[in-house]
């Protein structure tokens, strides 16, 4: 996935295999009592598992029907800013990811289950796809009776178009794993103009031997491929809908609901598609009749209208903006409100990135970890309602994650250990009063944060100088290769359970560049190898050499200090049913969602 | 009149296009990149390259500011279609035609500033016209004590404290929303109601004090205390002469405050969930989308002048002197 840019700003496949929801209690929320429901991370381990590819069988529809679910009615959705985009090629972030779950459908899909275990199972195609050639072909076939909001048949020729039209100019904010994998990191000069002049890949890249058939070739195994074409970016765009930029305003719908009304900055309203055939899907429900999108209604406001839960916020959600933190006390105090909340964890590990050009000596970096209050920096994000101390760089979403894994001692000493630190920098013969460039994003928790981070290094010597950077631009300042900052918090996410999706735009030294997310420059050769090693694995064959690379980046290289892992927690009306955490989107579940009394 | 009439639209349009090239330079003097504030996700080097061709930001910044300026007269030609002039460009984050997006919010921020004004002028001036008749009686304490209360307050302090007790507490109202009067009349009223009434009790309080302080000193005036000398009836000089000469104050303040709500009334907007012009042109800055900002500013400037210059005009009736001169 990507870096956290804001709070709206998340990611959209944000698949936890590990069982989030067992772990978080979220969707039996009894309301009793204020205490976080979270169940222990010690739980973790033994539930997370690599995702598993589902067959024709498990990818056959309709969905099963959720307990008590009724027909009719509209969901009022708030959001705090427009949708990102609604053309599946620019489809990166989660608003959208929800939205693209009501109306696009993709090859495949994540199917959860009902102790949050994530399936792929196949969406347009019958099944999650089958490889061949040790993992370099993949081919899947076409269900029948998948038709566009118009009533035309999707073909393997609309899948193709929806490969092809990722390569055109016009698109540039969606995932580009495919194209990648297909044509090389200049994917664009495969197909310049995509396929709108006539081109196409040729046919030992991607094939359509029939109408039904679609077969992708790689120049090496892609175990990943079924959970990279789940991702809202890779949803079918028909080509005969295709109306390239004009389509991010208009898509046409495969999903069980389509665009009715879209005014950009105010409203999105949603009604019933009914060419989708419930037969076709083994994920999605079409309880309600619609779905009324406010995005103009910001956090403060979204939880003022939920917890007062009067008139048309009955019938109200989140979409994915979480409680304002200011009300999260009103929230989890009150079991009346507190039983209307779902929460978890998010998929994003805050930590303090090094520039390792600028910061050389690992005792420094040592040094400033064990510093590092995260209690502290927790608690300038919404307290444990926000975020839960980490030990290391991989996420409670991850399969494989440890609870235990603590190198530096930060579960033990959440408010840093000065003592250890001091000795690290004695060490390595670092002078008090040395000048260390902090960079922070200036958004309320940037600046709260700042604060912690200053003090925190003023008690062992360092003098920061705090640099303060337009939230907007943040990540592309400290993305560029020859930042002048010496360290700057980060986050990080998935973009489908795996950790191939954090490793490797994080910590893959050969990934270094302008703008990439290897924020901290990081580029150790046994990291490097371990990382194209794992990338050939079936998913529960790389999980080992995942973990071995994520020992070797925390304990041996330390590029990035891990702060906390960061929750969520969101609230929705009381008429509103099913509402449960999704520990694929890490929000209300909008597959599920209906309305008591419609 | 006539002449008076072209001379001010002739600067109007100078100052117009002078605003325009302030805007449009001030934000290049920024030292920052617009594609790269586009690009999301995948902000790679080659990706940043695409949007800065896609949103025309590869030209130089003159032919940026010409493009733009000839869009307004002749129209523009973008991917996403013709923009007929007046065409401010199209927005680097929504990809809709400036033009089509105030013209999408000004119905909200006109019914806002409309509603309000109508609400905020019958009270305001009543109030204090009252208050200036009744002259240091009762009435004219609690007037005045009440209107130094109440403009002290804020928009965004009074209107969540009214939507916590009519909204979420009582649940006697919906929060506020905006239906077009030509969709629903009812639903329109009632969706503004609470907007207006806040707004309106600041601007009375303002408006009341105002009222009231000119009205007294224009009784004072000596073409006043001579009317009554003369034998007129008090309340025929109050109207006919004091009245009449409280306006052009009066008159000024309301083209000022007119200009500032139809370019749109921020606080308002944003206390209440509302999407008008004021929400458009905060968040188009705060996003650095430039055609937006331009064009918000260029609207919002459209409508200062045209009120001054009706300002000009309604002095020259309300006083002969302005007519003479």
């Amino acid at each position: 996935m990507k870096p956290i840019r804001s709070r709206s700003v998340r990611a959209i496949a944000i698949a936890a295999v590990a069982g989030s929801l067992a772990l978080t209690g979220c969707s039996s929320n009894s309301g009793k009592e204020g205490k976080d429901q979270s169940k222990s991370k010690d739980d973790a381990a033994q539930q997370s598992k690599p995702v598993e590819y589902g067959d024709a069988k498990a990818s056959t529809g309709p969905a099963a029907p959720v307990a008590g679910a009724k027909p009719g009615g509209t969901i009022n959705v708030y959001m705090q800013s427009d949708m990102s985009h609604m053309d599946p090629g620019q489809i990166y972030v989660s608003d959208a990811g929800q939205f693209s779950n009501l109306v696009h459908r993709g090859l495949t899909n994540f199917q959860e289950d009902e102790n949050g275990n994530l399936t792929v199972v196949g969406d347009v195609a019958t099944d999650s796809g089958q490889s061949s050639d040790g993992g370099k072909t993949w081919t899947f076939k076409l269900k029948d009776g998948i038709k566009d909001e118009d009533g035309n048949v999707i073909t393997s020729k609309d899948v193709r178009h929806t490969i092809e039209r990722q390569y055109a100019k016009f698109i540039f904010d969606g995932p580009t794993y495919v194209q990648t994998w297909l044509s090389g990191a200049d994917y664009r000069k495969a197909l310049p103009d995509g396929p709108y002049k006539g081109k196409h890949l040729p046919d030992s890249v991607l094939e359509t031997p029939d109408d039904k058939t679609v077969v992708f070739h790689f120049d090496q195994p892609r175990p990943d491929l079924p959970q990279a074409l789940a991702m809202a970016g890779y949803s079918i765009v028909p080509e005969k809908q295709d109306t390239k930029e004009k389509y991010d305003k208009a898509p046409a719908a495969l999903g069980p609901y389509k665009v009715a009304d879209y005014k950009a900055g105010k409203s999105l309203k949603l009604v019933k598609n009914d060419q989708w055939d419930p037969k076709t899907d083994v994920v999605r429900h079409q309880y309600v009749d619609g779905y009324d999108f406010t995005t103009t209604i910001d956090q403060t406001s979204q939880t003022k209208r939920l917890i007062a839960d009067q008139g048309e916020a009955k019938n109200a959600i989140q979409w994915t903006d979480s409680v304002d933190p200011a009300q999260i006390q009103d929230v989890v105090t009150d079991p009346a409100v507190n039983k209307r909340t779902i929460k978890g964890y998010q998929p994003y590990v805050w930590q303090m990135s090094f520039n390792l050009d600028k910061i050389k000596d690992k005792k420094i970096r040592d040094a400033i970890t064990y510093a590092i209050p995260s209690q502290a920096m927790i608690q300038a994000d919404g307290g444990k309602y926000g975020g839960e101390l980490a030990g290391g760089l991989f996420a409670p979403t991850l399969p494989g994650f440890d609870p235990k894994y603590d190198p530096y001692g930060k579960l033990k000493k959440p408010n840093g250990d000065i003592a250890k630190a001091k000795e690290l920098l004695q060490e390595a013969g670092v002078k008090d009063g040395t000048k260390l460039t902090y960079a922070y994003s200036n958004s309320p928790r940037g600046q709260a944060q700042q604060v912690i981070i200053k003090d925190a290094l003023a008690k062992i010597g360092f003098d920061v100088q705090a640099k303060e950077i337009d939230r907007a631009t943040f990540y592309e300042q400290i993305g560029k290769l020859d930042n002048p900052y010496d360290l700057y918090m980060t986050g990080w996410g998935q973009d489908w359970p795996s950790q191939s999706t954090v490793v490797t735009p994080v910590y893959d030294g050969e990934q270094i560049a302008d703008g990439s997310p290897n924020y901290s420059h990081i580029n150790d050769p046994q990291v490097n190898k371990l990382i194209k090693e794992a990338l050939k694995l079936e998913p529960a064959e790389a999980a080992a050499k995942w973990e071995e690379a994520h020992h070797r980046i925390v304990e041996e290289i330390n590029p990035a200090a891990p702060v906390y892992y960061s929750k969520q927690i969101q609230l929705f009306g009381s008429n509103i049913g099913g509402a449960k955490y999704s520990t694929e989107s890490s929000y209300i579940d909008i597959d599920d969602v209906f309305l008591k009394q419609p | 009149m006539l002449q008076f009439l072209i001379r001010r639209l002739i600067g109007a349009v100078v100052i117009m296009f002078l605003i325009g090239a302030f805007t449009f330079f001030l934000f290049y003097a920024v030292p920052q990149d617009f594609a790269a504030l586009s690009c999301g996700k995948n902000c790679s080097p080659e990706n940043i390259a695409v949007i800065r061709e896609n949103l025309g930001l590869d030209q130089p910044i003159t032919t940026q500011f010409w493009n733009f300026m000839v869009g307004i007269v002749a129209g523009r030609d973008f991917a996403v279609g013709h923009c007929p002039a007046p065409c401010l460009g199209v927005s680097f984050k929504t990809g809709d035609f400036v033009w089509e997006s105030i013209m999408d919010r000004f119905p909200l921020t006109l019914s806002l500033t409309i509603g309000g004004l109508i609400i905020f002028l019958l009270f305001g001036l009543g109030t204090g016209m009252l208050a200036a008749w009744k002259r240091g009686t009762v009435v004219d304490k609690i007037a005045s004590g009440a209107s130094i209360v109440l403009s002290s307050f804020q928009i965004y302090l009074l209107g969540p404290i009214v939507l916590g007790i009519l909204v979420y507490q009582t649940g006697w109202m919906e929060n506020p929303k905006y239906v077009p009067f030509t969709e629903d009349p009812a639903a329109w009223f009632i969706g503004l109601l609470i907007p207006w009434v806040v707004m309106a009790t600041i601007f009375t309080a303002q408006y009341t004090r105002m009222a009231r302080s000119t009205m007294i000193e224009q009784l004072q005036e000596e073409h006043v205390r001579t009317a009554r000398a003369k034998g007129m009836s008090r309340k025929y000089v109050f109207f006919r002469y004091a009245w009449r000469g409280s306006l052009i104050p009066i008159v000024t303040i309301i083209g000022m405050d007119l200009s500032s709500l139809l370019a749109g009334g921020v606080v308002t907007e944003f206390t209440f969930d509302l999407a008008g012009l004021g929400r458009l042109a905060v968040e188009s800055s705060v996003t650095k989308d430039l055609p937006l900002t331009m064009g918000a500013m260029l609207f919002g400037a459209f409508f200062i002048l045209i009120l001054n210059i009706l300002v000009d005009i309604a002095y020259a009736f309300i006083d002969p002197r302005v007519r003479l001169s």
